[in-house]
């Protein structure tokens, strides 16, 4: 069975510390470029496992401005085939329910695709909604939290489900949506070769017009969810209370804390 | 658009889990004007409705079937679809575990409505519910809101919420009869492994007991283990623990273990090396315990005692008799 | 400049770093510890196709450029010296391979040095980088050449299986040859012990009798000492690197622990002694980085960079010794023992005063060259 695999990526900020801008109330990004989402790469090398045992193609998909390349080119540079930046003004603004409608759109394009994967979740959003949404648009069954995969021929795959209880073991016919863990690999280092060579392969960039979207359906248009209002929490500076020096006094004090606090 | 909040009960073999229980007393919190729909699928010879009525929702709707659970989140989420378009609640809450995020983002896609996950607080301002949830690590908080579509969908992590039972409210009891279960040919759950060890890991843990060389002894040990269970906390350690028995890396916090953030850290006995107290920095409230006034670990706390863990321990196992 | 190459280069050195925190940090101790890269680690650098990476591509090779190499060699040296002592040993060699080397024989062996380890023997028992007191002998042979010789003090030795030797081809008449430990004649000897770099293997090879064809000639007749030369100053440029990578490692561990300790109430680094040191080191470390990115970007624009590179080695190594001996002292009794990182960073950094010439070497050499200049 020749796989065509499409892993949807997503460049992520490279530090958790944002603050906001308290006139504009925009996120103050850092001048650094983003990286790949560590899931996603979890979801790519697993994608090139698959390529290198099964052969076939492995496509990057990624919804985002411009300056997302340099990340499609790093999942070049690991092995992958060619990259779709799927980039536009009215893009823009997206919730998730937008964003899965956009990949879906550019997947079905493509045609060929019998295998999605994404990571389980970004770590700056921490949805891990767009895996399932683009699941339940294209129509396809979808196994998430996967942390192990064994495919099988004649177009089934074989895999785990890492819930907190339980392992699932699943067993699906192609195509499917998975999205991944991170103890299901260890995403492989861009070798320096793979570097130069990545610049021989292709980036194309899709816009509304080339995957034939909605418009309604994209962007802030296409968007249920609102923010809105954001802030960053304080920070407490810790200055530290000393309890009572008797035990039994001490827990008390306590228990009255963590019931102030709610946390009992 | 009705004015009932759907809660999805997640289940278990024979378990109920606390996040559904938390999310029926949170629900009866913040409203007084909406009905209170527990989901419920489950088995045959299941009666999880006995458990979940402790906790007073208005309804349980129930659907029982002994394949549901078997034939992928699909299935799942095109029954719930189902159920909303018959009776279009205004919200729909699920927890946020692997398979609550997993169904109610495809059910967020059938119904073309809004979805915020992981929140940490929810209120009403008349029918508008108003999601409030971390962003980019924690390190932001965002108010969302899903005005013009309907159900409002939000998915909650567990022990965000406190559970609380009220046995004064009898809740009506609807089984749906008329739903066909349309088994999806394409996948298919031929295997389930409960986890043994410690499935879900320290660095998911709302609560958190770390142990130091300080307060590790064989007296202490059983009692600590008493206070986790008491207090529904995981116990973690500092580095030197990791090889006594009975700890091992996977329960490591710190730099090169793993990083907490819990509502709740309590520390026995820890000296508060820089190694340690970079994993426990998102920990909501640090309460922590050494003999040693001068121990690094005080300047990270919100609370500190000076004295013996041993002491400590007891006495707050005592107070929770 | 070529943007691709800008954002290749950026990739390279993410990649890099990545991995030195992932996969060589864990090790640096336990490499001094153990005289010895683990298994999984060599097995990693391996796969990852660092040994090629400067080779051209149409070889198998990642085609980076001598600025790459550099920095390279300055990240990997920032968690682990006897590691990027091991690049450098590498990739000095390769260097002459691809300069000098017939196309026949690059054919050969530079898809083989992506694989394989490379060292560079010009040293014997009798002399030290003195070329010209060499003894070792090649004897032509009708179409081939008898080896003969005795090299030591070769970086990677044992590790690398690939060698170039300079042997007197006549009187007065140095030459290099490419010879393979697969070649009968070719024996090893024994493994230095170090006080320092005790991760990169440092030993000596015998060849007795060892026939290799014409083709194993690099360069012409004659150009040994040459070659020698070059594969100093393309090995300085990298130990420049390695002395500021030194530098950088310890400078990171000074501040970590001068702001969490306290001296009574204050931590010490608001206290002027260790503020002074720290002060030092940080401007010793941008100094050593210029030299060495200077040497390299000079290379780079096939500018003559021999002084620039002697240099970044001259400076690089007093001011790495000199800041690792700080840090030691900063940290005291932690600096001093041998369950903290610090003391194995001085030993390290000794060697590059030695290595690849020594301190009194790199005086003459540079005036030398500055003498010539004013002419």
């Amino acid at each position: 069975m020749n796989y065509h695999i499409v892993v949807c990526v997503k460049q992520v900020p490279v530090s958790n510390n944002l603050k906001i801008d308290p006139v504009t109330k925009n996120v103050i990004r850092g001048t650094e470029a983003g990286v790949m989402n560590p899931f996603d790469k979890n979801a790519l090398e697993a994608a090139l496992k698959l390529k290198e045992r099964y052969g076939g193609k492995v496509t990057l998909l990624s919804m985002g401005p411009k300056n997302f390349e340099i990340t499609l080119r790093g999942g070049l540079a690991m092995g992958s085939d060619e990259a779709i930046l799927l980039s536009s003004r009215s893009f823009g603004g997206a919730d998730t329910l937008a964003t899965g409608y956009v990949l879906s759109e550019a997947i079905k394009k493509l045609g060929d695709v019998n295998l999605v994967l994404f990571g389980r979740q970004s770590i700056d959003a921490d949805t891990g909604q767009v895996g399932p949404i683009v699941a339940e648009f294209l129509g396809w069954p979808q196994i998430t939290y996967v942390n192990k995969i064994t495919p099988l021929t004649d177009g089934f795959i074989k895999a785990t489900r890492l819930m907190e209880n339980m392992e699932q073991s699943i067993e699906a016919k192609l195509p499917v949506v998975l999205t991944v863990r991170s103890e299901l690999n260890n995403p492989r280092y861009p070798t320096p070769r793979n570097i130069q060579l990545s610049y021989q392969k292709k980036i194309t960039i899709w816009d509304e017009k080339d995957i034939n979207a909605d418009l309604n359906r994209i962007g802030i248009k296409g968007s249920p969810t609102v923010v809105r209002k954001v802030w960053t929490p304080e920070k407490h500076e810790k200055k530290t209370i000393n309890l009572n020096s008797d035990p039994n006094q001490a827990v008390l004090e306590i228990l009255e804390v963590l019931r102030a606090k709610n946390i009992l | 658009m009705n004015n009932e909040i759907w809660i999805y009960a997640e289940t278990h073999n024979n378990l109920v889990m606390p996040i559904t229980y938390q999310l029926i007393t949170k629900a009866k919190e913040i409203t007084n004007n909406k009905k209170i729909v527990v989901i419920l699928f489950e088995g045959l010879n299941d009666n999880l409705e006995d458990l979940i009525k402790e906790y007073g929702p208005d309804e349980i709707m129930i659907y029982k079937n002994d394949f549901i659970k078997k034939s992928g989140d699909r299935v799942i989420a095109t029954l719930l679809s189902e159920l909303v378009l018959l009776r279009k609640p205004n919200s729909f809450l699920f927890g946020a575990t692997v398979l609550g995020r997993s169904i109610s983002a495809r059910l967020q896609a059938k119904l073309n409505t809004g979805l915020t996950a992981d929140c940490l607080d929810l209120s009403f301002e008349d029918d508008l519910l108003i999601q409030t949830k971390p962003s980019y690590g924690d390190n932001i908080m965002c108010e969302i809101i899903c005005p013009n579509h309907y159900p409002q969908m939000a998915t909650v992590r567990p022990n965000i919420f406190v559970a609380k039972k009220d046995l004064n409210k009898i809740p009506l009891i609807t089984k749906i009869t008329n739903l066909k279960i349309k088994e999806d040919k394409n996948i298919k759950v031929y295997e389930e492994k409960p986890l043994l060890s410690k499935g879900d890991s320290i660095s998911n843990a709302n609560r958190v007991i770390a142990v130091g060389r300080g307060a590790y002894n064989q007296k202490n040990l059983p009692l600590i283990e008493e206070l986790a269970l008491k207090l529904g906390a995981k116990i973690g350690v500092t580095r030197p623990l990791t090889d006594l028995h009975p700890f091992s890396v996977d329960d490591q916090i710190g730099q090169s273990g793993n990083t907490i953030s819990p509502r709740l850290l309590i520390n026995l006995g820890v000296h508060g090396a820089v190694q340690f107290t970079s994993g426990i920095l998102k920990s909501e409230l640090i309460i922590s315990i050494n003999n040693n006034p001068k121990a690094p670990i005080f300047d990270y706390s919100d609370y500190s005692f000076i004295g013996d863990a041993h002491d400590f321990i007891k006495a707050l196992l005592n107070i929770f008799q | 400049m070529n943007n691709n190459r800008n954002e290749a280069d950026l990739m390279l050195h993410q990649m890099v770093l990545d991995f030195a925190k992932k996969e060589i940090k864990p090790f640096d101790m336990i490499i001094d510890k153990n005289k010895d890269y683990p298994k999984e680690l060599w097995n990693k650098v391996l796969e990852t196709g660092f040994l090629g990476l400067i080779i051209p591509s149409a070889y198998g090779g990642a085609n980076f450029n001598p600025v790459a190499e550099a920095e390279t060699i300055y990240t990997i040296a920032s968690y682990n010296a006897s590691l990027a002592f091991t690049f450098e040993g590498h990739y000095k060699t390769v260097n002459q391979l691809m300069k000098y080397g017939k196309d026949s024989l690059k054919e050969k062996y530079l898809p083989q040095a992506t694989k394989r380890v490379f060292g560079f023997g010009s040293t014997e028992p009798q002399g030290g980088s003195n070329v010209l007191g060499i003894s070792g002998s090649a004897l032509k042979e009708g179409n081939h050449w008898i080896l003969n010789g005795n090299k030591t003090m070769i970086t990677n030795g044992g590790l690398a299986e690939v060698y170039l030797v300079l042997l007197k081809t006549d009187e007065d008449e140095i030459s290099c040859f490419l010879v393979d430990d697969e070649m009968p004649g070719f024996k090893y000897g024994k493994r230095e012990e170090f006080f320092g770099m005790r991760g990169t293997p440092v030993g000596e090879i015998f060849l007795e009798n060892v026939k290799v064809t014409d083709e194993h000639l690099l360069g012409s007749l004659g150009e040994g000492i040459e070659i020698g030369n070059n594969a100093h100053y393309d090995a300085r440029i990298n130990m420049g690197a390695i002395a500021a990578g030194i530098i950088n490692h310890a400078l990171e561990i000074v501040v970590k622990y001068a702001k969490e300790r306290k001296a009574i109430d204050t931590p010490i680094i608001e206290l002027y002694s260790i503020q002074n040191k720290i002060t030092e080191m940080a401007i010793a470390k941008e100094n050593s980085k210029l030299l060495f990115k200077e040497a390299a970007q000079l290379k780079l624009e096939n500018k003559p960079y021999a002084k620039l590179a002697t240099m970044a080695k001259s400076y690089g190594s007093r001011a790495a010794f000199s800041s690792c001996d700080n840090a030691l002292q900063t940290l005291g009794g932690y600096g001093y023992s041998s369950e903290y990182p610090v003391e194995h960073l001085l030993r390290d950094s000794r060697a590059l005063q030695i290595a690849e010439g020594t301190l009194e070497k790199m005086v003459v050499e540079i005036s030398t060259m500055i003498n010539k200049e004013s002419e």
